[in-house]
């Protein structure tokens, strides 16, 4: 009866060390925990950027447009503006040869008023761009366009050239 | 003397039950680690947009993709190496034409002038930069065939 009983209780069965197996796991444990960084939640705006053409081209692609599009490319392109501060700040936005304030809502509205509206014709914008501005400053207003083409439920189609010294 | 025989009692704490918990946090860690860190380079700090959709695992994994990592003084990042415009545009042909190389050796026929390369450009600029710098890469791109750009940005919210 002893005997049954101390060999159901285990004490004369094989021990497996199970503390070296916990140290090699603790080890694990803290080289990952050591090397772990968060993944940064990085988005993207997608575009396709041809080289810039002289005007001359510009006349001639838009002459050739596929007879689908009724107006030409040249009409269809919103024209958009900005200026640089000394800091490479925002200083000036200017939509359609119209100067508007500096604000994000105020963009916003206006991009707003030309993308929604049916009668307007823009589906897509020229952005000339200071080039002393600065990265995040560009970043907003594209934010901007962005949003306003995907509220219009229209293609996001955006592209960029140089501000020259005596535009703008 | 006999009778000062102390009894064979020890305690052994159960590690079984420890070890499954430091397993299962191995596993997590395993699991949500991050390897493609080698594209994000932690000098460049990207701006904010709120519309810039998420990059999808497929695209990663299909596309045939190049990143360009630009610091704040528009010089181009790889590695450990900080590349200036001169250098930079090196690096661009140089890349430009492993994209031909490879189209070329897979059999591919593209028409590179009017097509562009299949490759996606993803820019990973500073906020910081100017935008003239930018620019200048991209031009750099442009004449070297690439037509398809991705401008990363960090998503807010």
């Amino acid at each position: 009866m002893n005997r049954r009983r101390r060999k159901s209780e285990g004490e004369e069965g094989p021990q497996v060390p199970v503390a070296p197996m916990l140290d090699m796991a603790f080890q694990l444990l803290t080289f990952f925990v050591l090397t772990y960084r968060a993944a940064p939640v990085e988005g993207q705006f997608v575009m396709n950027l041809l080289p810039p053409q002289p005007a001359t081209s510009m006349a001639a692609a838009a002459a050739d447009a596929s007879p689908s599009d009724d107006l030409p490319v040249s009409l269809r392109t919103l024209p958009t503006t900005l200026k640089a501060a000394g800091d490479g700040s925002l200083a000036r936005v200017m939509i359609n040869d119209t100067e508007i304030p500096n604000e994000r809502l105020a963009l916003e509205k206006e991009l707003d008023h030309y993308l929604l509206d049916p009668d307007v014709p823009f589906d897509q914008t020229l952005i000339k761009v200071d080039p002393n501005l600065r990265y995040s400053e560009l970043m907003t207003v594209i934010d901007a366009f962005t949003n306003a083409f995907l509220k219009a439920k229209k293609e996001p189609k955006l592209s960029f050239d140089e501000l020259g010294p005596d535009e703008g | 003397m006999s009778g000062s025989v102390v009894p064979k009692e020890s305690a052994e704490p159960n590690l079984t039950p420890l070890l499954d918990i430091v397993f299962q946090l191995i596993t997590f860690f395993m699991l949500v680690i991050n390897f493609a860190s080698d594209n994000y380079d932690q000098r460049v700090h990207l701006p904010d947009a709120g519309s810039a959709r998420p990059v999808e695992d497929v695209d990663r994994v299909m596309e045939d993709r190049l990143v360009l990592n630009i610091d704040h003084n528009g010089n181009l990042l790889t590695g450990n190496d900080v590349h200036p415009y001169n250098e930079a545009v090196k690096e661009i042909k140089h890349q430009a034409a492993l994209v031909k190389l490879n189209l070329k050796v897979s059999g591919v026929k593209l028409d590179v002038a009017a097509n562009g390369l299949p490759t996606t450009i993803i820019l990973r600029a500073d906020k910081d930069v100017v935008f003239s710098s930018i620019l200048s890469l991209i031009k750099a791109c442009q004449n070297e065939g690439f037509r398809k750009f991705a401008l990363k940005a960090m998503m807010r919210g």
